[in-house]
């Protein structure tokens, strides 16, 4: 690793980075273009960002305030969590535990520095870690492992069973660092009593787990609070879906990222409703008026990412998508599976949503528990792809009903639990009258395949495919 | 008696498998060492392990799998395609791994395109990633569910008596298993490496009957021999190997490969099935507890212990920490234990390897020579 990279601590420095962005526009509009000089390589996510308004303003502070937690946690007495996308932080903001999540502090790295994650990512290959390990952890992980991130106390995953490579590089870090390690394992079946059974019981033994390592009890009263606030977000975020729906789409193209990244920082937590709010009330407004989300107001064409975004520096996938007019209809991070997303609602699948019981304390921990199986990949692959409630299903149904034009798996080469099967389900999802792209791309790695490259070969799919 | 060994772990239908069909009876195949043998064996059905060995091309397996996948899957999925289990009358697969875990979707796709590569019974066996009461729990009931569809599939019954009779039969080679890892630690081995991982695979491939009446013989007739010296003694460790050739290579460098922490090797017969109680829940306790495989997330230090204890008793001069492509699983544990091995002083040496015909033996070669070589200069130094 480059020795400049150990002068600073790394997640100070990107708290220095979205800290300066969140205050960037309370100067005069003269000051920020004069500002933006200064920032060649962030600008581009920050204009982005800042210019959906208010939704952009608030997603940038919550960043901010994150970094903020995230860097000063251990002078507030918080304990702190390494952790993963897929685990929802809502029992940790219970339990005064700060989460890191590292494949958000790796999309903050790639977005932020031209250089991405690069350093890092290499950083882990030099102490032993596997290069063809999944890119989304190695991005920040390697700052960790160096030694120039905030102090951790434990380590905890939800992805056995799901993801390897996520889960190993959890393993790895624990290891590696010699920090209490814990694992939620998924069964292979989402539904039925053994799941229910299974995801309550390791749940509780996580529960345990925390506070063994936290010297304190869950409180209750607490975790209802946090649940009732996460409650909240699922209403808000079924609205925000079912206005996807709308044809025009009237969400901008970012929202999505917008939602998703909100809940892995904050869910259950005000920072995460307050950009949630912003968001309808821009929604709302242009859905009365009839108004696409795109920025020139021509929606062209409705794109489904079946797996996750493409998170080069400078936000430049959205603003391609923005630029052809290709109206973003979510992807996997982003789906509630709360059971009154507009989704479970047409498809009945109930049995497949969580349902939150705020008012029965004897039921929160099991519904804490099902809301955890129900996250991001937890939820739709684990068992085989084309089994009930799983990867094909929810990719075909979510398409349909969000009348996507061409369906798009994206992710990275470390990515062995989907490449496993990625060709089938493409070969599914085509039958069923989807145009379907397999981008060979890294989301996190530009080195693996440029941006150029990568773009051309995504138009030249939709131009062969004749949807633009 | 190492012939019939050596022919059981190099050819997939070996003469066993034809003997055994030919007497119409039936096979199943599994892709991992967590299914218990002990079940099938006790209906008369032959346990058999699926394997990758002597692929010659992968088109088929390219085909189904996506490009960044351990190479083994795909070559277990080349010789479905190209109906070199057609012997098999039911395919059991575990998430071992998520590459090994998508074997089931691939098989089953390439059946739509290569009809009759699939046989009719079809098993997905989970298995949890961690050893708790409801871990243990989970995978007594899936053990059970298991045996319902055997039972229902082939139209017999598993029956205790007969269930204790084969847990018996299987603790019996494992007791003999002890015996000749004993011998392979010795001082001088009566047998080199290449020939040690014969006789495990061989067990995977064979009646149990048969395998541990050859083995008895084969103990026996060990004992006699004057056995192996003077050379550079290696344990071997990582992702799955069933082919003996990769021992082979090693051990034409002057070595001799003494240990294992294989999943085809000494991690299958480590540990007896408590034959006092259910049968059953003691089959599930004992496959879900021995199997130290690092998809046991968290139980590093556990499997670093093993390590250290067996390169103490069987008193190795170094290392081999090896790797399929794409497994990352023991690629990033050999990197701690390379860190950790080495800080103790134990030479160790990576190797990251395709999976398959030898495809690699040049590269292998040289770097298990300059390993070897490492090691001679060392005692040199310290003589």
């Amino acid at each position: 690793m480059r020795k400049e990279l150990k002068e600073y601590k790394f997640d100070w420095m990107l708290l220095s980075c979205f800290s300066a962005a969140s205050k960037l526009q309370n100067g005069t509009e003269k000051e920020y273009q004069q500002m933006l000089r200064y920032i060649p390589y962030f600008r581009g996510v920050v204009e982005t960002v800042l210019s959906t308004g208010k939704p952009g303003q608030r997603f940038i502070e919550i960043c901010a305030k994150y970094l903020d937690n995230l860097v000063n946690a251990k002078e507030r007495g918080y304990h702190t969590a390494i952790t993963t996308f897929c685990f929802s932080p809502i029992i940790f903001y219970a339990m005064d535990i700060m989460p890191i999540c590292l494949e958000v502090m790796s999309v903050m790295l790639t977005f932020t520095y031209k250089r991405g994650s690069s350093d890092f990512l290499d950083f882990c290959n030099e102490v032993g870690f596997t290069e063809t390990s999944c890119s989304s952890q190695r991005g920040s992980l390697g700052a960790y492992l160096a030694g120039i991130g905030t102090d951790i106390d434990m380590i905890v995953t939800d992805t056995p069973g799901v993801c390897d490579t996520n889960a190993n590089a959890f393993a790895f870090a624990a290891s590696y660092l010699n920090k209490p390690f814990f694992q939620l394992d998924m069964p292979p079946d989402l539904t039925g009593n053994r799941s229910d059974e299974y995801h309550r019981e390791d749940y509780k033994a996580l529960i345990a787990f925390l506070e063994e390592h936290t010297g304190k009890k869950l409180d209750l009263d607490r975790l209802r609070e946090t649940l009732q606030e996460a409650e909240k977000q699922d209403a808000m975020i079924a609205e925000l879906e079912e206005l996807a729906r709308l044809v025009p789409n009237p969400l901008p193209v970012t929202y999505n990222f917008f939602v998703y990244a909100s809940r892995f920082l904050f869910a259950g937590m005000p920072e995460c409703t307050r950009v949630l709010e912003a968001m309808l009330e821009v929604g709302r407004k242009n859905a009365a008026e009839g108004k696409s989300g795109i920025s020139n107001g021509k929606e062209k064409v409705r794109s489904f990412f079946c797996y996750i975004d493409h998170y080069v520096q400078s936000l430049k996938f959205w603003q391609m998508l923005d630029e052809y007019g290709i109206c973003y209809q979510g992807n996997i991070l982003s789906r509630s599976w709360a059971s009154n997303a507009p989704h479970v609602k047409e498809y009945g699948t109930y049995e497949a949503a969580y349902t939150l019981h705020t008012d029965d304390l004897d039921k929160l921990i099991g519904d804490i528990a099902l809301l955890n199986s129900r996250m991001p990949m937890i939820k739709s692959i684990r068992g085989p792809y084309d089994a009930p409630h799983m990867w094909l299903q929810d990719t075909l149904s979510l398409a349909k009903m969000y009348k996507a034009d061409f369906i798009v798996y994206n992710g990275t080469p470390g990515c062995r639990n989907t490449w496993g099967m990625v060709k089938l389900l493409a070969r599914d999802t085509e039958k069923a009258g989807f145009p379907t792209y397999i981008m060979y791309a890294d989301a996190f790695d530009e080195r693996v395949q440029s941006w150029e490259t990568t773009r051309d070969r995504f138009l030249e799919f939709l131009t062969v495919r004749r949807l633009i | 008696m190492m012939d019939a060994f050596l022919h059981a772990a190099t050819s997939l239908e070996n003469d066993y498998v034809k003997k055994w069909k030919s007497a119409g009876k039936k096979i199943i195949g599994y892709t991992c060492s967590y299914v218990p043998d002990e079940i099938l064996h006790s209906v008369g059905i032959l346990p058999y392990r699926i394997r990758g060995y002597g692929v010659g091309d992968t088109a088929i397996g390219d085909t189904y799998f996506g490009p960044f996948i351990c190479s083994l899957p795909r070559c277990m999925l080349q010789l479905a395609g190209e109906r070199k289990f057609a012997f098999l009358d039911g395919i059991i697969i575990t998430p071992g791994c998520d590459s090994m875990r998508r074997l089931d979707e691939c098989w089953r796709k390439a059946n739509d395109d290569i009809q009759g590569i699939l046989p009719k019974f079809h098993f997905h066996y989970g298995v949890p990633h961690k050893y708790a009461d409801y871990t243990i729990k989970w995978f007594y009931d899936e053990t059970v569910r298991f045996v319902n569809a055997v039972e229902s599939h082939f139209n017999v019954r598993v029956d205790e008596e007969k269930l204790r009779n084969s847990i018996r039969l299987y603790n019996e080679s494992r007791k003999m298993l002890e015996e000749f890892e004993a011998l392979r630690c010795a001082e001088k081995p009566p047998f080199s490496g290449t020939e040690a991982l014969a006789v495990i695979i061989s067990g995977c491939a064979m009646p149990r009957e048969e395998y541990n009446a050859l083995l008895k013989n084969f103990l026996e007739e060990s004992k006699a021999l004057q056995g192996i010296k003077n050379r550079i003694r290696l344990m071997l460790v990582g992702s799955a190997n069933d082919d003996i050739e990769l021992v082979r290579v090693i051990e034409e460098s002057g070595a001799l490969v003494v240990a294992d922490n294989l999943c085809f090797g000494a991690r299958l017969y480590e540990d007896l099935v408590e034959e006092q109680g259910d049968p059953v829940f003691n089959l599930a306790k004992r496959y879900l507890a021995h199997n130290e495989c690092p998809r046991r997330y968290g139980d590093y230090k556990k499997r670093l212990a093993i390590l250290r204890e067996k390169a103490h008793r069987a008193r190795v001069d170094g290392v081999i920490l090896q790797n399929i492509r794409f497994c990352d699983l023991h690629g990033a544990e050999n990197g701690l234990f390379e860190r950790d091995l080495e800080k103790e002083g134990i030479p160790c040496m990576r190797i990251e390897r395709e999976y398959g015909p030898l495809v690699e033996k040049g590269r292998l070669k040289m770097r298990v020579d300059a390993f070897v070589e490492r090691i001679r200069q060392k005692r040199r130094e310290i003589a």
